[in-house]
C-alpha cells in the first residue's frame, strides 16, 4: 500500500496478505503463563487399583477400543471381572452431582469391547522365574505383570481350577465362570503357566519353592470361614463351602427353610444363590442396615430377590428340633463405636427362637497364615507387610487378602501389581511405565476445580439387569448385561475428565489472542500468549493452570 | 403482485429481511424491535428463511457477527432499538470503514434516563456520522420494502444501511402488507457478489493498521461512496416501483404546488401531517408537506427545489441536538444556504419522549407558524405550563428536590 501515490490506487478496505500484526509480538507483555499439567481425577484417586479413568474413557469414546484396553491394563488386567463385581469407589468420589458417572458399566464395556485383543508383551525374557501361590485376583494380577515384565511365572492353586474367590467364591449369576476361564486362557497365551491342585504347606512349601525360584508371591486369599463360637456351631455349614460346592455343580439344598448369619459380601452371595435354588431366606445379622459390610447393590438386590433380613439379631446357639434347626437369637442395641468405626452391639437380654432347615454362617473369613513360615508373620500372626508386599524375606512378597484380611477384587488386584513393582526391583525386569503417567500432579481435582459452567445435568446410564422375577427364574444365569456402544458413548459425554486434557477444544475456541495452536490439544504460541488467563479459566477439567512468568523466565 | 396481509411493522421489517434473503441474523432482544427477530427466529427454525441465526449477549456483538458474516460474503441483517443502537454505535463504525453492506432496521425509540421505550427519533440521529446510509419509513408497507431497497444500493457502493421505524406508532400498528413475490424480489435484488470473503485457504487480514499515510484515502473513498449512492438510490426507488409496484424516493412531496406554508416532517408521524395539511387546505391555508425520507446520503437537490421561494417552512422534530436545534431543521437550514430565494425556516420540536403528535397539534403548529414573525432555532411545542416557544433566556438552575408523586 505504500506504493499508492493516486487515491484512485487504493482497494476499498486496507488489506495485507504478506505481512499481518504478527510482526507485533505481544508475548513480551506477559507476566503470567498457561501450563497444562494433568492431575489426578477423583476416581482415579479413589480407585484401589488407579486406573487412569477419564483417559481410557477418552480413548473409548474416539473409538479406539484398544488403545483404551492399553490404558487401562497399565493398572488392572482383568476390565471384565472388575467391570462387573468391584465396589466402584470410584463413582462414589465422582465430581458429577446429578449422578455419578457410571464407570463399572463404562468399564466393563470397554473389556468386552477389547476382548481378545494382543496384551503387550516384554520385550525380552529376564530368565527370571517366579512363583505366584494362589490363582485369585492377587495371584492372577501378578502374574500378568510379572509375564510383562519378563519373567517366567508359574502359579500353584490348590483347587482343581485356577481363579480363587473368583471362581469359587463369586456366584455365577454376578460372574460367570466361562468369563473366569477366558481370563485365564489370557494368561496362559501370555506363557503363564498354571499347576493346579497343588497345595501349600502339603505339595509345596515356601521354603521348597525359594530353592526354585528367584522371588515368590503369595496371594492364597482368606478362604477360611469364621467360627461363630456358639453352642450347636456343628450344625450350620458355612457359607463359603457352600459356595465353593455351588461353583463344582456340587451344591445341594437339604431344605427349605434357610438362615444366613452375617451381613457382608459372603452372606449375600450365599443368600442370593440359596433363593435360585428355591429355598426361602432370611439374613440374620447383629448391627442394623446401615453397618452392613455388604456393597449397597448386593444387599438392594438381596432384597429384591426376597431374601428377608433380620436386623440386631444375634444367634446364640443353634439346637436341632423336630421341625428342623431352632435358632435362638438375642435382640442386640446399638451401642459406642468400636475399633471399626461402626457401633457396636450390645446385648438387650431379650430372646426369641427362630426355626430353620439349614443355618449357614458368613460372619468374616480368615487366611491360613499358618502355611506361611514363621519369620514372615508379625507378632499378631498376620504376615508382616510393606506396601508393596515386602516382607523380612527379601524373595518372598505377600499380597491381596493374604495380606489385609477379606477385601474386594480390584484391592486384591493393586496388591499383585505393587508386589510386581517390588519384585522387579529386587529382580530386574519392567513393564513400561508411559511418559503421562510419571508427569501427571499428584493433586486430585475436587468438585469446586472443574469448570461447571460448561456442563448440563445428563441422564446417568444404568446397567440393564433383569427383574427380579426373570433372574430368580433364570437360575445362575448372568442377571446383568453389557451396555450398548450408544449408551457408552452417551455415558462418557456426562465425564467431566477431571484433571486430564480430552482435546475438548474449549481453550483453542477461547483464546482471544489466536495463541494455541493445535496437535491433538493446545499448543501455546508464547510469542504471542499475553498471559490473559481466558484459556485457564475457561479449561473444563482444570488441566490448563495459570502460574507466574518469573517461574519459567 | 405479492399477498395482502394485515401485519405489524415489526413484522413487515422481518418479512423484509426473508424476502431479501438475509443469510445471516444476528440479534439481541429490546423493546420494542424484539418481533422482528423473533419472527426471523421462527423463520430460520423452520427452514422458511434459509439464514443462521446468531444469538448473542448484546447488540454491540450482534452488530461484530454481522460484521464477521457481511465479511465473508454473507448478506447480514440485524434489528435494534434505541439504548441497543447506540451500544452498537462502535460496530457501526467499523461496518463503514471494513465497506460492508449490512442493513439494520431500528425501531426509533427515546434515549434513557428517564427510562423510555415510547418513540423518538434521536437514538437513529445519533449515528448520523457513522457512515450508514439512513432512510425513514412511515408504513408498514415501508418497513419491508426499505429493507430491501437498501441491500440494493448497498451491496452496489459497499456501505451499510439503516431503516428508522417508529416506536410503537408503526411497529406495532398492524396495516395492510403486500408481501412481494420472492421471484419478483429476487428479480430486484440479484445475489451479492462481494468484492472480498474470507478464505482460509487465502489468508488475509483486513481492516488492518494504516497510518496517517493512508487513512484519508481509504475514507475518501467511502466518502465518494455514500454521494454516488445518492443518485443510485434514486435510480434503485424508481426500479423498486416498476419492478414490484411502489416507487420509493428520497423525499415525498404533498400539496407543494402553490404551497405558501410547507411542513417538513420524517417517519410515522408524518401520516398525521398529511392529514393535518389537507385540512388546513379546508381552512384557506395554502398547506404543504415534504415528507422526508432519505437522511444519508441527505436529498440537498430536492430540499432547496421544493423549499425555495415558500413563505415559511416549519420543520417539525421529533428529536433534539441540545444546544443546537432539532436535527432536520438545522440539515435543512444548512442545505438552504446561500440559496437565493430562501425561505425562513421554523425549527418545532414536538413528540419527545413520545408524546402523541395529533393532528390538532399540527393545527397548534400552524397557528403559531402563520403569526410568529422571527424564525426561531427552536420552538418547543407542548411543554406542560409553557407556549410554543423557544427556551426562557435566564433560567435559574433550581437545585434538585425529592419527586413527589413518582412511582417507586
Amino acid at each position: 500500500m505504500s506504493e499508492f501515490k493516486h487515491v484512485d490506487e487504493y482497494p476499498e478496505i486496507p488489506v495485507s496478505t504478506a505481512v499481518s500484526s504478527t510482526i507485533l509480538k505481544t508475548g513480551a507483555w506477559r507476566n503470567m503463563r498457561p501450563i497444562k499439567v494433568e492431575s489426578r481425577s477423583p476416581c482415579t484417586e479413589s480407585c484401589p487399583a488407579a486406573v487412569p479413568i477419564p483417559r481410557y474413557l477418552h480413548e473409548l469414546a474416539t473409538g479406539d477400543p484398544a488403545a483404551a484396553h492399553a490404558t487401562f491394563t497399565l493398572r488392572n488386567p482383568f476390565p471384565r471381572i472388575t467391570g462387573r463385581v468391584c465396589p466402584h469407589p470410584c463413582e462414589d468420589a465422582c465430581n458429577r452431582t446429578d449422578a455419578p458417572l457410571a464407570i463399572r458399566a463404562l468399564e466393563r464395556f470397554m473389556g468386552d469391547e477389547a476382548r481378545g485383543l494382543p496384551d503387550p508383551t516384554a520385550e525380552t525374557e529376564t530368565g527370571r522365574r517366579v512363583a505366584v501361590v494362589g490363582s485369585g485376583p492377587a495371584g492372577l494380577a501378578a502374574a500378568y505383570y510379572l509375564r510383562r515384565s519378563g519373567h517366567a511365572v508359574t502359579v500353584f492353586e490348590s483347587r482343581p481350577e485356577p481363579g480363587g474367590m473368583l471362581r469359587y467364591g463369586i456366584p455365577e449369576y454376578r460372574l460367570p465362570s466361562t468369563l473366569v476361564d477366558e481370563e485365564i486362557e489370557r494368561l496362559t497365551g501370555l506363557g503363564v503357566e498354571f499347576r493346579t491342585r497343588i497345595r501349600l504347606g502339603t505339595d509345596v512349601t515356601i521354603e521348597g519353592l525359594e530353592q526354585d525360584f528367584d522371588a515368590i508371591f503369595a496371594a492364597i486369599g482368606a478362604g477360611m470361614g469364621t467360627a461363630l463360637g456358639i453352642e450347636g456351631e456343628s450344625l450350620t455349614e458355612p457359607g463359603l463351602e457352600f459356595l465353593e460346592r455351588l461353583a463344582e455343580g456340587a451344591a445341594e439344598l437339604h431344605g427349605e427353610r434357610c438362615a444366613v448369619i452375617g451381613g457382608g459380601n459372603t452372606a449375600m452371595d450365599v443368600a442370593r444363590a440359596l433363593r435360585r435354588l428355591g429355598a426361602t431366606v432370611t439374613v440374620l445379622y447383629r448391627r442394623t442396615e446401615a453397618e452392613m459390610p455388604a456393597i449397597a447393590e448386593e444387599h438392594a438386590a438381596a432384597t429384591a430377590d426376597g431374601v428377608r433380613f433380620e436386623f440386631l439379631a444375634q444367634p446364640r446357639s443353634v439346637a436341632k428340633v423336630p421341625a428342623g434347626l431352632s435358632v435362638s437369637v438375642e435382640t442386640m442395641r446399638l451401642g459406642d463405636p468400636d475399633d471399626s468405626g461402626r457401633p457396636r452391639p450390645e446385648p438387650t437380654g431379650e430372646m426369641r427362637s427362630l426355626t430353620f432347615d439349614v443355618v449357614f454362617t458368613a460372619v468374616g473369613e480368615r487366611a491360613e497364615v499358618d502355611l506361611l513360615p514363621p519369620d514372615l508373620r508379625g507378632d499378631d500372626g498376620w504376615p508382616a507387610v510393606g506396601p508393596h508386599g515386602e516382607t523380612p524375606n527379601e524373595r518372598i512378597f505377600v499380597g491381596g487378602d493374604l495380606a489385609t484380611g477379606p477385601a474386594t477384587v480390584v484391592d486384591a488386584i493393586a496388591w499383585g501389581r505393587r508386589a510386581v513393582d517390588a519384585i522387579n526391583a529386587r529382580i530386574g525386569g519392567g513393564y513400561e511405565i508411559p511418559l503421562w503417567m510419571l508427569e501427571e500432579r499428584a493433586e486430585v481435582i475436587g468438585p469446586t476445580g472443574v469448570n461447571r459452567a460448561t456442563f448440563a445435568p445428563l441422564p446417568r446410564v444404568e446397567t440393564p439387569e433383569m427383574s427380579p422375577e426373570d433372574r430368580l427364574a433364570a437360575g445362575f444365569t448372568e442377571e446383568t448385561a453389557t451396555i450398548v456402544a450408544a449408551a457408552a458413548l452417551a455415558e462418557i459425554e456426562r465425564c467431566f475428565s477431571c484433571g486430564y486434557c480430552n482435546s475438548c477444544g474449549t481453550c483453542f475456541v477461547f483464546c482471544p489472542d489466536a495463541a494455541i495452536t493445535w496437535d491433538d490439544g493446545p499448543i501455546f504460541d508464547f510469542d504471542y500468549c499475553k498471559g490473559c488467563g481466558v484459556c485457564t479459566s475457561e479449561c473444563p477439567g482444570h488441566v490448563l493452570l495459570f502460574v507466574k512468568e518469573k517461574a519459567y523466565g | 403482485m405479492g399477498e395482502r396481509h394485515l401485519l405489524t411493522g415489526n413484522h413487515a421489517a422481518a418479512y423484509g429481511a426473508k424476502l431479501a434473503r438475509a443469510e445471516v441474523v444476528s440479534a439481541y432482544p429490546i423493546t420494542p424491535q424484539t418481533m422482528i427477530v423473533e419472527l426471523l427466529s421462527e423463520m430460520v427454525a423452520t427452514g422458511e428463511l434459509e439464514a443462521r441465526f446468531i444469538t448473542v449477549e448484546s447488540e454491540h456483538s450482534a452488530m461484530a457477527a454481522c460484521v464477521g458474516a457481511s465479511a465473508a460474503g454473507a448478506r447480514a441483517y440485524t434489528a435494534t432499538s434505541g439504548q441497543g443502537l447506540a451500544l452498537m454505535h462502535e460496530m457501526l463504525h467499523w461496518a463503514t470503514g471494513a465497506r460492508l453492506p449490512i442493513v439494520l432496521s431500528n425501531v426509533s425509540r427515546a434515549m434513557g434516563p428517564g427510562w423510555s421505550i415510547w418513540a423518538e427519533q434521536t437514538d437513529f440521529l445519533s449515528q448520523r456520522d457513522t457512515g450508514w446510509m439512513m432512510l425513514f419509513a412511515e408504513s408498514v408497507q415501508e418497513a419491508q420494502d426499505f429493507v430491501i431497497w437498501m441491500y440494493r444500493v448497498a451491496e452496489q457502493v459497499l456501505l451499510p444501511g439503516m431503516v428508522s421505524m417508529d416506536a410503537f406508532i408503526l411497529s406495532h400498528t398492524s396495516e395492510p402488507l403486500i408481501v412481494h413475490d420472492q421471484s419478483a424480489v429476487d428479480a430486484y435484488l440479484p445475489p451479492w457478489e462481494p468484492l472480498y470473503t474470507l478464505d482460509p485457504a487465502e489468508p488475509r487480514a483486513y481492516g488492518g493498521l494504516v497510518n496517517r499515510d493512508h487513512y484519508f484515502e481509504l475514507r475518501y473513498k467511502a466518502y465518494e461512496a455514500m454521494d454516488r449512492a445518492r443518485g443510485l438510490m434514486d435510480e434503485a426507488g424508481r426500479e423498486f416501483g416498476e419492478a414490484l409496484g411502489s416507487a420509493y424516493g428520497p423525499v415525498e412531496e404533498f400539496m407543494l404546488d402553490d404551497a405558501e406554508y410547507v411542513f417538513v416532517s420524517a417517519g410515522a408521524m408524518t401520516s398525521n401531517v398529511r392529514y393535518a395539511v389537507t385540512q388546513l387546505r379546508e381552512r384557506g391555508i395554502k398547506a404543504g408537506l415534504l415528507r422526508l425520507i432519505a437522511f444519508r446520503p441527505f436529498p440537498f437537490e430536492p430540499i432547496r427545489e421544493h423549499l425555495a421561494g415558500r413563505t415559511k417552512v416549519a420543520v417539525l422534530d421529533r428529536n433534539m441536538s441540545p444546544g443546537h436545534s432539532g436535527i432536520f431543521a438545522s440539515e435543512i437550514r444548512a442545505a438552504l444556504a446561500g440559496l437565493p430565494g430562501a425561505p425562513p425556516i421554523f425549527g418545532y420540536v414536538l413528540g419527545i419522549g413520545g408524546r402523541d403528535i395529533r393532528v390538532e397539534t399540527v393545527f397548534e403548529v400552524a397557528d403559531d407558524l402563520v403569526t410568529r414573525d422571527d424564525p426561531e432555532r427552536a420552538l418547543y411545542v407542548g411543554v406542560k405550563g409553557l407556549p410554543i416557544g423557544p427556551t426562557r433566556p435566564g433560567t435559574v438552575i433550581t437545585p434538585l428536590e425529592p419527586l413527589e408523586g413518582v412511582a417507586p
